[in-house]
């Protein structure tokens, strides 16, 4: 007999298979009854995806706008910024190459009315020239930025006006003179200083500065011009910052363009963006495990009729297309939907924060960068749905015979195949994001730790409930808890989606409560609460008995010199090599010859405020060498005490020399000591110490600090020093760190909403995973109240299994936060005090209550249902 | 010449070619160090529109012989040929085509695919061959098993015996050379059984199909040409192929 040829498995084998009529024709008729619950799966995916693309369409637009308005974001060509005045000559030999020169004069300062008691810390910029030249500065009333150059008076912002208790048109003293009050600032004066922020600013005239008699007493002052560059196009800009850049060189002066505040810009945005990126790639992920979870449940409910369409002919690569279809579907829907809501979210985001931007931002985002961030979740969560149609080739054609077959073989080389594909996917989607290909790989590594550490939390709960379950113990809890292990359980599924979101947001608000103790001034009596800066040497008797006649004493007092390094190693700074710039940083970084790693730039360049003491202050440790030096080398080094990260930076050891610029003089110091510093304590802490006897002659001012009793306000304080030194600032630390922590928290408020985002991608998982399992409720009720079980009994053993599944998953989400804030209280915030109770109570109680109430919602329907009809449809 | 006309016209009919042939069949499950041989030394062909019923006790075999036959699981030792078609020789999806082309099924349980209407049901063996244009061909079907009007009706919605003449309606709707029938009367009270099994054998005869059939019921045995007795997972006793 000739044996016929082989038959052919059709056309329609592996990829073709997804294009078969047939394939989406069976998709949808095997879809068409699962529709709610493929849309809760889809809304899932949307939401992970539409976190990921709105995050990533912000950061885009707004690095977009600080491109297209870094000129506006500087206000001028080039910036030239000095700690000390700048040399008028080099200024004015400029003048050909510009068409315009401004000026600004910045400090801190006391400013309180003239009557009344009120007084606040400001910076004070006092400006001369057209400042700035391409933007305009809203002001109420309008127009008067224009002639601030005309006529003596100020400029603030209009929250300093409700502050002090004053009106425009009130007087304010400033140092030695009263100054009216024309209006308020709305927006647009670009920032000079990296402090703008911190305290309300207060624009005048230049012209009105030497008047005020602060400008010579303070200590820290930034002279700053503006230049507007007469070049035709940009590469006539470029060259002429490039020629002003090496007049400069070596002057301490530092030179901001429209390109280098974009970068510094940029990169605090792409900081920001990336830890917001975490909560989004994880929301994404819950959409993918959401995909995951749904194909797996359906495809385990299909195994029956899979086995039918194996034996009337149908090959794998169909049967897997069919269900790849749907992925496709639910995957591509959650993406395009999700792409629509990130859209709007983006569009709101930018509309209702268009008054707090510095700069105009696009309402509607780049295509581009909408479509990347689309396929990228696209593709995350398809690979998330492949993973549960490997079952299909699992599939025996047998079933339909045999419901006792023996389980098919795992591939686990599929399997781990699949699950590098995955990785790589979310390593490819954490890239999107803006990483450096190491700092994806180890953000993907370290979501997919939180996951695996979640999944093993999950199943080491569920083998311990099956441990502990003893049959002495009551029916219906034993029912409700066997629940959790037995085959068909959804508790994986559960405490990934809730415990995620568990997870992360008591993470965040562990992360938020570490960073906030530490800007709370401790109780001990020794750490101070306000600092008077700028204290004369002929004024440190006066300051004294003013703070004596507040009935206070200060806690510490200590003089302050300035200086700059000169040489390191005999090595002159104007002589070490710049070293190419870190992660697209402005702060570049330069190398001595020789040197195996970069030095920061501002450690070679910045002005140090030293002191000289021969006593180690409690918050000092000596690491090296000793200090105070035995005696003064009469001829040699002076010997001088640094701080361990100076002397990292610098790689300095004992013994080392450097050579100060001590205000003009050059000092030639040798490294006698080294020494931790806790600069967490709010105490006058130094990089630089110089011992007594050495800098006494030299220009100097002094700091004085102390310590309010409890309830005692600076105002009253501050007023008189208002009145009898004005060139003393009292700063409060406590208001200033009220300030910052408020920062803080508003910062935190958008961690928390991201958090939020992940815990909503979740919300519908959990909803999924209470769904699957209501079907095999529903059959269990129908038996058990066939067999005589009440309708209240049904309900208890429910009651049981949820609120059990919704502990396991709070158990399982604490656990492993209280295991990251371990690691963030030892490593980033070292600090001892034990996690709060509160938020603990809560991650335990409330994923129960939810999943208590979300699960008798989904199964109000169970004991209502005829026991023969559902029976019968189990059939 | 004439001597060897004369020699043709006394010849034997020649014997067709089974449509299935079974040769030394045998089966076994290893569990850890233990094997358990639920098939073996079977021998058998089964000839085009020939009736045979496999019976026995339950735990025979019967069922693990049909599931071989068919292509649905893979031998320990020994061949299948089906339709020509050395199994062996054939991937899984080489097989399911074979299926699909020459293999009707008949299931105790009737499965039906419960997403699919009856129609829908009925219509899958077509598509899966690519016909497009099957839909009144499936509709005749269902008259002709007596549902013409319960075709939009899912599963769920109807009772065993109608489930049941949908399989049937699906099997016959591509002809098949063979149909393979596990226990079809299992799950049907004696009245259905009995219009069912009438509709079985008239479906078989109109198309030709050769028709196996696993069964506990004597009666339904009686009404097949040939009978193998099963036990232990060998062949007892077999009546012989009613064709030659």
């Amino acid at each position: 007999m000739n044996t016929p040829t082989p038959p052919s498995p059709g056309k329609h084998s592996g990829v073709g298979a997804f294009f078969c009529r047939w394939t989406w024709a069976m998709a949808w008729r095997d879809a068409r009854s699962q529709h709610k619950r493929f849309a809760l799966y889809t809304l899932s995916v949307a939401i992970g995806i539409g976190a990921l693309v709105a995050i990533h369409c912000l950061k885009a637009s707004v690095h977009s706008a600080i491109g297209a308005q870094s000129k506006l974001l500087l206000g001028a060509d080039l910036m030239l910024s000095s700690r000390r005045p700048l040399d008028e000559e080099t200024i004015r030999s400029l003048a050909p190459k510009t068409r315009a020169i401004a000026a600004e004069t910045a400090f801190s300062s006391m400013i309180g009315p003239v009557t009344g008691t009120r007084t606040r810390l400001v910076q004070v910029r006092a400006i001369r020239g057209g400042f700035p030249f391409r933007a305009s500065v809203e002001t109420v009333p309008p127009g008067l930025w224009s002639r601030l150059d005309e006529q003596p008076g100020m400029l603030v912002e209009a929250a300093l006006l409700a502050d002090l208790g004053v009106q425009v048109g009130d007087r304010l003293k400033l140092g030695a003179i009263e100054l009216p009050v024309l209006g308020t600032v709305l927006k647009g004066v670009p920032r000079s200083s990296r402090f703008s922020g911190l305290t309300p600013e207060v624009f005048m005239r230049e012209a009105d500065l030497a008047a005020t008699g602060l400008q010579g007493a303070r200590s820290l002052v930034f002279y700053h011009r503006f230049l507007e560059l007469n070049a035709r196009n940009e590469a006539a800009r470029l060259e002429i910052t490039e020629e002003i850049r090496k007049r400069f060189a070596g002057n301490a002066v530092q030179i901001q363009t429209p390109e280098s505040r974009r970068e510094t810009l940029a990169e605090g945005l792409d900081k920001a963006a990336e830890f917001l990126g975490i909560c989004a790639l994880s929301a994404l992920m819950l959409g993918g495990i959401g995909v995951a979870g749904a194909m797996h449940t359906h495809i385990r409910s299909r195994i029956q009729s899979l086995a039918i369409l194996l034996c009337l002919g149908c090959s794998t690569p169909l049967a897997f297309g069919i269900y790849g279809i749907q992925t496709l579907v639910l995957a591509g829907t959650g993406a395009l939907l999700g792409a629509l809501g990130g859209v709007l979210t983006h569009a709101l985001l930018v509309t209702l924060l268009a008054h707090q931007l510095p700069l105009s931002v696009a309402a509607l985002p780049e295509a581009g960068v909408v479509f990347g961030a689309m396929t990228g979740g696209f593709l995350l969560c398809c690979g998330f749905g492949i993973l549960p149609l490997l079952r299909i080739s699992q599939c025996s054609p047998l079933a339909t015979l045999s419901e006792r077959l023996p389980e098919g073989r795992r591939s686990y080389t599929a399997t781990g195949i699949l699950a590098l594909s995955l990785f790589a996917l979310v390593w490819l989607v954490a890239s999107l994001n803006g990483s450096r290909p190491t700092r994806a790989l180890a953000l993907s590594g370290g979501i997919s730790l939180v996951f695996g550490c979640l999944a093993i939390t999950a199943l080491s709960l569920m083998r311990g409930a099956r441990l502990v379950l003893r049959p002495a113990w009551p029916y219906l809890f034993r029912q409700g808890v066997s629940n959790l292990f037995r085959p068909h359980n959804q508790t994986l599924l559960f405490v990934l989606s809730l415990g995620l979101g568990v997870f992360l947001l008591l993470t965040t608000w562990f992360s938020k409560s570490l960073l906030l103790q530490k800007l709370q001034i401790d109780d001990q009596s020794i750490t101070p609460s306000v600092i008077l800066m700028d204290v004369q040497p002929d004024q440190t008797d006066l300051v004294r008995s003013i703070v004596a006649a507040q009935g206070l004493r200060p806690l510490e007092e200590a003089p302050i010199v300035t200086m700059r390094i000169e040489s390191v190693r005999g090595v002159p700074v104007s002589a070490l090599e710049p070293a190419a710039e870190e992660g697209g940083s402005a702060q570049g970084a330069r190398v001595p010859r020789g040197s195996p790693k970069s030095i920061p730039r501002w450690v070679l360049e910045r002005e140090y405020r030293s002191t000289y003491r021969n006593t180690v202050h409690t918050t000092e440790t000596v690491l090296a060498g000793s200090w105070p030096p035995p005696a003064l080398p009469t001829d040699g080094p002076i010997p001088i005490s640094v701080e361990e990260r100076f002397s990292q930076d610098l790689r300095l050891g004992v013994g080392d020399e450097l050579v100060f610029d001590v205000q003009g003089i050059p000092m030639r110091c040798a490294v006698s000591c080294i020494r931790r510093v806790d600069w967490r304590k709010l105490n006058l802490n130094f990089i630089i110490v110089f011992p007594a006897g050495v800098l006494e002659q030299a220009p100097h001012s002094h700091l004085v600090s102390l310590r309010l009793p409890e309830g005692k306000t600076s105002g009253e304080l501050q007023r008189s020093l208002l009145e009898a030194a004005p060139n003393v600032s009292a700063v409060d630390l406590s208001s200033l760190l009220a300030t910052v922590s408020d920062v803080l928290q508003k910062a935190a408020r958008v961690v928390e909403l991201m958090a939020g985002f992940t815990l909503a991608a979740g919300l519908p998982i959990l909803l999924g995973a209470l769904w699957n399992g209501r079907d095999q409720r529903v059959r269990e009720s129908a038996l058990l109240r066939t067999l005589g079980a009440s309708e209240k009994q049904i309900r208890a053993i429910l009651v049981y299994e949820y609120a059990t599944l919704g502990l396991i998953a709070g158990i399982a989400g604490t656990v492993l936060a209280l295991g990251a804030r371990f690691a963030l209280a030892q490593w980033v915030f070292h600090s001892t005090q034990a996690p709060e109770f509160a938020p603990l109570v809560y991650s335990l109680t409330l994923p129960t209550l939810a999943a208590l109430l979300a699960g008798l919602a989904l199964s109000r329907g169970v004991c209502r249902q005829s026991p023969l009809l559902v029976l019968r449809q189990g059939r | 010449m004439h001597q060897i006309v004369a020699m043709a016209e006394h010849a034997p009919a020649p014997r067709p070619s089974p449509v299935l042939q079974v040769s030394d069949l045998a089966k076994s499950y290893t569990d850890g160090a233990r094997t358990l041989t639920v098939l073996s030394q079977v021998e058998l062909s089964v000839f085009p529109g020939e009736t045979c019923a496999i019976t026995g006790p339950s735990g025979s075999g019967k069922t693990t012989l049909l599931g071989l036959c068919a292509g649905l699981d893979e031998p320990s030792a020994g061949s299948v040929t089906l339709d020509g078609h050395p199994l062996e020789s054939l991937s899984q999806n080489q097989r399911a085509a074979l299926r699909g082309r020459s293999v009707g099924f008949v299931f105790q349980n009737f499965q039906l695919i419960p997403t699919l209407t009856a129609l829908e049901n009925v219509l899958v063996p077509l598509e899966l061959q690519g016909q497009t244009d099957g839909r009144s061909d499936a509709q005749t079907l269902l008259d002709k098993v007596g549902l013409g009007g319960r075709g939009s009706h899912y599963p769920h919605q109807l009772s065993g015996g109608e489930q049941q003449r949908v399989a049937l309606a699906r099997a016959f709707v591509r002809p098949p050379k063979i149909l393979f029938a596990d226990e079809p009367t299992g799950n049907l009270d004696a009245e259905t059984s009995e219009r069912l099994v009438d509709m079985l054998f008239a479906l078989n005869r109109e198309n030709g199909t050769a028709l196996v059939l696993v069964t506990h019921d004597p009666s339904l045995a009686a009404r097949a040409g040939r009978i193998i007795r099963m036990h232990s997972g060998r062949i007892v006793s077999d009546t012989g192929s009613s064709l030659v």
